[in-house]
């Protein structure tokens, strides 16, 4: 039996904007959810509906086998980290942790072992007397954990906890809800906005736009098989690059447009494509300057069949890798991400080799069906 | 040891001129008080000698006990701290919930009964005066601590302040303590109030000095002398012994120190609560 | 958002319930009921539990009443004066500005070691300002009883206390040193606590702003014995003396002067802000606040050009003299003796035979300077002969005919005016400076460094960075003042002049219908939705100027 069930959520503000689409997902018990999509695409909405801050205009949201839509969220056994963590200012780090079970009239001596456990855990037994105010954003950060763990509840809720650390904090306090989750192992709902933290936290992912789940699957597996352009672009940095032409038949399915001609494997989607327009997409890592390994071409394809002709135009080194900057000769820009070499030439036309695993071909326009996994 | 950090500490010279100003300018401010405290020490036949010599010839401590002789100004220091305390405290009260139920519960017609609410601001006092005068009439209010205290105890102004003050509280701490099981009274209670109270205390500084100088409403609602507040205890006064100028120094002298203790222990609530006030609904 | 809308709506029904009640009764029920008495004919004395008159609907006659009718003229006379009133308004803006400003320019003593060093240096300076004063002014051992002092002051009134020479001078050093005290120990605040301390001693006068504060004014502006008047009278005193010993022509053409002066300034301010207007390099509103300028320009230049002009004309002395005595009158030619060795001593013997018993301080100063030679060397002599031997007992600001200080709260013409200038006093440190304060600080140092390397310094940064910064905060006060303005004024007149010598406003007038002249609830009511129509109206207007200035 799932922990968290939700079926045909939806919901619609002032009878007219509607935030959430049909929402439905099934959480096992233990499992670490991440909601992850751009700004406005209802993820929050959808964790603040499962919290109760939020009303449910359709559906229901089960937690623990019991539908909770008219459970005022005090009852809902669940524990929420806010993105300002919402601590109480005028209490102390110890009482911040503590008011939730004082209000559920829980003996002191059970309190206290709570939190002190709690405290310990996190790092925290030296600041239990400060208020909020005399604390860093780290600790505070620690804290609002804290005063969700002490909960002991089925779930917890996470509101883009994150967000508002700097980036070296953001990185060490990920990995630390990460050894939390496999500690506690209590069923989490993660939102962000980050699809980096998405990928390294989450069990699962599932990623929303515009109120529709676009996807849900393993971190791995929506990097590597988006269903939709859209999943496609959201994920990976530096972002996929897209390619506008058409399909057609040579030897073989050919890619043809924005001045790059590449052979594509065979597939079902693929042909039923045919003389239709297109968007080639592709990783920048899924690019080399030598033809080796995965990036020999398939069986089937001549050498040179995977090959694109671009014109680096800027480099930046990253270390090992460089990203550089390259156009085709139609000028439309592609970001290739290849093996670091001191005297990478500029301007001069280059073949870089695809690794035709990770080419895919997507349907016009923004929300445009993953060809290839359709077939 | 580090060297302490300087701050900018020339003394140039439009600094200093400037200082020179604000002296001279605050003894504009501190002569009439000088001069009201040297009046209220003067015997009576002195008091034109004071434009010549600057100084009393002898000094007269006794007009203050004097004053408590000749009418009942402690009745109208009680009946000022009595009506203004009442009235702050309820006023606190009644606008603090309000204000929690318009900035804290989303409800449907929310903004509708607020913008009358804000509306009501632009009225000016007057035109409230004469129907209020008539309500508390025919409520049986007239010439009593009632009328005095319960038609100001519920005031928009107070609403509008501590909503504005909680609207800067962030929604997500009530979420956190709907989830760690607090309900609407004691979110307003354990939370809200606490993290609002330097709304409150300006609310309760505006409306203390507001009713301790109110002057309208108790001239036209007060008949009885024992009903008097101080204002309308001294304009009677006034009246009355008119021509003993050292008397009514002293009188005003006293009813001037309640304002100007409430101002020493609460100035940095004050200064904020008037830059709050500014701030656009 | 918890809960069903339902519930939601329940709950927030119960937190508002308690304020929601009071309200209905007591502010938004009272506005519509308020507005249905205007069209009776509602008075207590007439319609009240005793009498069965019923109340009669009137429609719109009340209205006529106030503003048409025979009575018209009272109505438009009180609104007169509050427009008169309110004319303090914009000079209280500019002064609370300035005090903002300077108090943002003084910096605050950073650490509290260094503020103890301020202190203790300004305690110094004090004691020394108040030893030193003390010594200056203290008039030493007291004469011996024996030798019989000269009687110098005597209060008229009751002629109970009488002092000598020596009494009066230990008085004023008295209030010398208390004046020394007073100087140092702001002095020394300021330097200890900075802008902090002067803030909240500007801030005192708007803590106070009730009938407290209003008595003390009413005592410093009697006419006789009151402080300000006190403190006008020596000023007033050495201006008609200089005016006395030069000649004429030279007050006359300085008159002259700086009435062309003012008239030019005038027409190059209208010329350039007309040129602005056609540009449309700026809008009309600030076409508007440079008339504003203008105006207030003209009445103050030319008002002193005519008196410039007029001063020599008249036969000006201080008063506050009291007659002389023949006693004091030969004190007089003793040191003309000395003074004016050129002067026949028999003439001017004669001269002062020639005047009577008690003549008056003018009447002595024309005689003695005709016998003296009537030049105007001898006039000044003379005229410090004369004034420094007449006692100083105060015969009243009605008699004699020099430069006379106002009768302020007494006299029509000038009761108004001193309500303004106690107006701008009492205001001038409250709430609108704060709200300065406050915008100031508000405004993003960068924009100053950034226009200082533009090259921006005092008057320019302040024209292109800070008056536009301020300009929402300067839109807000200007609307509460204005609303503040047109309401107010009822406490001051009714405790400082009883509503005599023309200071009766609108809120007055309101409460003398409403409350005293037979109660007339209904007629009160319509002038109060009048002037909550010219409230409306001036509010409307400043927002149509106000959103071309802050309109971005």
């Amino acid at each position: 039996m799932s922990q968290v069930t939700l079926t045909n959520v939806k919901k619609v503000y002032d009878g007219k904007v509607t935030a959430v689409h049909d929402f439905n997902l099934a959480i096992e018990p233990g499992e670490f959810v991440v909601f992850v999509g751009p700004s406005g695409c209802g993820k929050s909405t959808t964790l603040r509906m499962i919290a109760g801050l939020e009303e449910i205009t359709s559906g229901t949201i089960e937690i623990a086998g019991r539908v909770v839509n008219d459970v005022h969220p005090k009852d809902r056994d669940i524990a929420m980290v806010f993105q300002n963590y919402a601590l109480y200012p005028h209490m102390s780090v110890y009482k911040n942790m503590a008011f939730g079970l004082m209000l559920r009239k829980m003996p002191r001596p059970e309190i206290r072992r709570r939190v002190d456990e709690a405290a310990r855990m996190l790092g925290l037994d030296q600041l239990l007397d400060r208020k909020p105010k005399a604390l860093s954003g780290g600790q505070r950060q620690r804290v609002a954990l804290g005063r969700a763990i002490v909960r002991e509840p089925k779930v917890f809720l996470f509101d883009e906890p994150l967000s508002n650390l700097d980036a070296k904090l953001r990185v060490t306090t990920r990995t630390e809800i990460k050894n939390l989750h496999q500690r506690l192992r209590t069923t989490t709902i993660y939102v962000t906005h980050d699809q980096e933290e998405a990928m390294t936290l989450g069990d699962r992912i599932v990623v929303m736009s515009a109120g529709y789940v676009q996807q849900v699957d393993s971190p791995l597996g929506v990097y590597r098989r988006p269903v939709n352009r859209f999943v496609a672009a959201f994920l990976g940095s530096p972002p996929m690059n897209f390619l506008e032409g058409t399909l057609r038949r040579d030897s073989g399915i050919v890619f043809q447009g924005a001045g790059v001609r590449l052979r594509l494997p065979d597939a079902p989607g693929l042909a039923a494509a045919l003389d239709k327009p297109v968007v080639l997409g592709f990783r920048p890592s899924a690019m080399s300057e030598r033809q080796e390994g995965k990036f020999q071409p398939p069986p089937g394809f001549a050498r040179g069949d995977n090959a694109l002709r671009l014109r680096p135009k800027v480099i930046e080194p990253l270390g090992e890798m460089i990203d550089a900057s390259c156009e085709t000769d139609t000028g439309h820009r592609v970001i290739a991400r290849i093996d670091a070499r001191e005297d990478f030439p500029l301007n001069q036309p280059v073949d870089l080799y695809l690794d035709m695993q990770h080419v895919h071909v997507f349907e016009p326009g923004e929300f445009g069906r993953n060809l290839i996994l359709a077939g | 040891m580090p060297a302490p950090a300087t701050s900018p500490r020339r003394l140039t010279l439009a600094t200093s001129a400037i200082f020179l100003a604000l002296v001279v300018l605050g003894l504009t401010f501190v002569i009439p008080f000088l001069w009201q405290i040297l009046i209220s020490l003067s015997s009576l036949t002195d008091v034109d000698l004071l434009s010549q010599t600057g100084f009393p010839p002898v000094l007269k401590p006794g007009n203050y006990p004097l004053v408590f002789e000749k009418v009942d100004f402690a009745k109208y220091f009680f009946n000022s701290f009595f009506v203004a305390g009442w009235v702050t405290l309820l006023q606190v009260l009644t606008s603090s919930m309000a204000a929690y139920a318009f900035s804290r519960i989303a409800w449907p017609g929310r903004d509708k009964v607020f913008l009358l609410y804000l509306g009501t601001l632009m009225i000016p006092g007057v035109v409230l005066m004469v129907p209020n005068f008539a309500v508390v009439l025919a409520l049986g209010m007239f010439n009593s601590y009632w009328g005095l205290i319960i038609p100001g105890a519920f005031t928009a102004y107070g609403t509008f302040l501590l909503r504005q003050f909680m609207l800067t509280i962030p929604p997500s701490l009530d979420e956190a303590a709907s989830i760690d099981g607090a309900g609407h009274w004691r979110i307003f209670t354990q939370v809200i109030l606490p993290l609002a109270r330097p709304g409150l205390i300006v609310l309760a500084i505006f409306s203390f000095l507001g009713n301790y100088n109110s002057f309208f409403w108790p001239l036209i609602l007060t008949k009885d002398d024992n009903l008097r507040t101080l204002p309308i205890g001294l304009l009677a006064f006034d009246s009355t012994y008119g021509r003993e100028t050292p008397l009514i120094m002293a009188g005003s002298l006293m009813a001037m120190i309640p304002p100007i203790l409430v101002f020493l222990f609460l100035q940095k609530y004050l200064v904020r609560g008037i830059q709050l006030g500014a701030v656009k609904g | 958002m918890i809960g069903s809308a339902r519930k939601r709506l329940l709950i927030a029904l119960a937190f508002l319930l308690p304020n929601l009640l009071g309200f209905i009764v007591f502010t938004a029920g009272p506005v519509a009921f308020s507005l249905v008495m205007s069209f009776t004919d509602w008075a207590l004395t007439r319609h009240n539990r005793y009498s069965d008159t019923a109340v009669q609907w009137v429609g719109i006659e009340n209205y006529q009443r106030v503003l048409v009718g025979d009575e018209a003229h009272l109505f438009w006379d009180y609104f007169g004066n509050t427009a008169f009133l309110m004319l303090g308004i914009p000079l209280g803006i500019a002064g609370s500005l300035a005090l903002a400003l300077m108090l943002t320019a003084l910096p605050a003593p950073a650490s509290t070691p260094r503020r103890a060093r301020y202190a203790l240096l300004g305690i110094i300076l004090t004691l020394l300002a108040v030893a030193g004063t003390w010594l200056l002014t203290t008039p030493g051992p007291p004469p011996d009883p024996a030798s019989g002092s000269e009687l110098l002051l005597r209060s008229t009134e009751t002629g109970l206390t009488d002092l000598t020479r020596y009494d009066v001078a230990r008085l004023r050093s008295n209030a010398a040193v208390l004046a020394a005290a007073a100087a140092g120990l702001v002095a020394t605040s300021g330097l200890a606590f900075g802008p902090m301390f002067f803030r909240g001693l500007f801030y005192l006068p708007s803590l106070l702003s009730g009938v407290a504060m209003f008595l003390l004014w009413k005592t410093l502006y009697r006419p006789e014995g009151g402080l300000i008047n006190a403190g006008l009278a020596p000023i007033l005193g050495w201006i008609d003396l200089a005016a006395r010993s030069s000649p004429p022509l030279l007050w006359h053409i300085a008159g002259i002067a700086l009435a062309a002066a003012t008239v030019l300034a005038a027409l190059f301010l209208v010329i350039v802000g007309l040129s602005r207007l056609i540009h449309r390099d700026s809008g009309p509103a600030s076409f508007v606040g440079r008339l504003a300028i203008v105006a207030t320009m003209l009445a103050v230049g030319l008002g002193s050009a005519y008196v410039l002009v007029q001063l020599p004309q008249r036969s000006l002395l201080p008063s506050g003299r009291a007659p002389l005595s023949q006693s004091s009158l030969s004190t007089v030619i003793d040191r003309l003796a000395t003074d004016l060795p050129s002067a026949p001593p028999d003439a001017l013997r004669r001269a002062a035979a020639g005047l009577g018993d008690t003549p008056r301080t003018t009447d002595a100063i024309s005689a003695l300077t005709a016998a003296a030679g009537d030049s105007a060397a001898d006039r000044a002599a003379v005229t410090r002969a004369v004034l420094d031997a007449a006692p100083l007992v105060y015969e009243g600001l009605t008699s004699g005919d020099g430069l006379q200080p106002p009768l302020w709260l007494v006299d029509a013409r000038w009761a108004k005016t001193a309500l303004i200038i106690m107006g701008i006093w009492a205001g001038l440190g409250g709430g609108t400076m704060l709200l300065f304060l406050a915008g100031l600080s508000n405004i993003p140092p960068e924009l100053y460094e950034a226009a200082s390397i533009d090259g921006a310094t005092g008057w320019s940064r302040f024209i292109h960075v800070t008056w536009p910064q301020l300009a929402p905060t300067t839109f807000f006060i200007v609307i509460m003042s204005t609303i503040g303005g047109l309401q107010g004024g009822f406490e001051q007149a009714m405790v400082m002049t009883q509503g005599k010598a023309d200071t009766i406003v609108l809120a007055y007038y309101i409460y003398n219908i409403a409350f005293t002249d037979q109660f007339q609830l209904g007629l009160a009511s319509a002038i109060a939705w009048v002037m909550f129509i010219l409230i409306f109206a001036m509010t409307a207007l400043n927002f149509r100027l106000g959103s071309q200035m802050t309109g971005d």
